[in-house]
């Protein structure tokens, strides 16, 4: 799974930090999933989409190895 | 009360049960009473005082503080900290199988190369605290890798 939670979150000028107080995460969680070191759940991806306001398929994508 | 409901009151059941974590404040007092066990159990045996039953209490103790510490939620606890938290039982569960699997093993191969006591059984407080402590280092590694 690849995703550009990154991008997302330049676009609305969010740190690690105030991204994961809005969806109620560590900022640890956040930098993991950036890295692609963690698949969120579905309803944290689904928090991302609400508070990204795009379809969760617009940053989360499926790669190769998937 | 039919199949379905049989079923779904026994995965409501495990589901809560599976969800029990204690607050994060248990871990200090989990931590310090562990501290203090393994302490006193050192200090007995170091003093030639240990006794049978000073033993069997501080051994259990100790285990009820592991165990406490295993229980408690982490300061920021959200999904990915339970989803390492699972990796860490798994792989604590399964290295006290072997564990117990290869000591009986260790005790006959000392037994022959050093002419040792023959021991054919090992104590369950040895693979519970091995695996209680495996866990805790476990999930902490993790944590710090994550």
């Amino acid at each position: 799974m690849e995703n550009t939670i990154k991008v997302e979150r330049a676009i609305l000028n969010l740190t690690q930090d105030e991204l994961a107080k809005k969806i109620g995460v560590s900022r640890q969680t956040i930098n993991s999933i950036e890295a692609n070191r963690y698949v969120p759940s579905t309803v944290l991806a689904l928090k991302l989409s609400e508070l990204f306001q795009k379809p969760v398929n617009d940053f989360f994508k499926l790669s190769s190895d998937d | 009360m039919g199949l379905k409901n049989i079923q779904e009151c026994e995965r409501n059941k495990i589901e809560r049960w599976a969800a029990f974590q204690l607050e994060h404040k248990w871990k200090r007092f989990g931590i310090l009473l562990s501290v203090l066990c393994l302490v006193l159990l050192m200090l007995l045996k170091l003093m030639d005082l240990n006794t049978l039953e000073s033993s069997f209490v501080l051994k259990r103790v100790l285990l009820i503080g592991l165990l406490v510490i295993s229980l408690s939620k982490d300061k920021e606890e959200d999904e990915m900290i339970v989803s390492l938290r699972a990796k860490s039982f798994t792989l604590a569960f399964v290295l006290a199988v072997v564990y117990s699997l290869v000591q009986p093993l260790v005790n006959v191969l000392v037994f022959y190369l050093i002419k040792g006591d023959m021991t054919d059984s090992f104590s369950y407080f040895q693979v519970l605290s091995f695996m209680l402590m495996l866990q805790i280092m476990f999930f902490e590694v993790l944590k710090r890798n994550r």
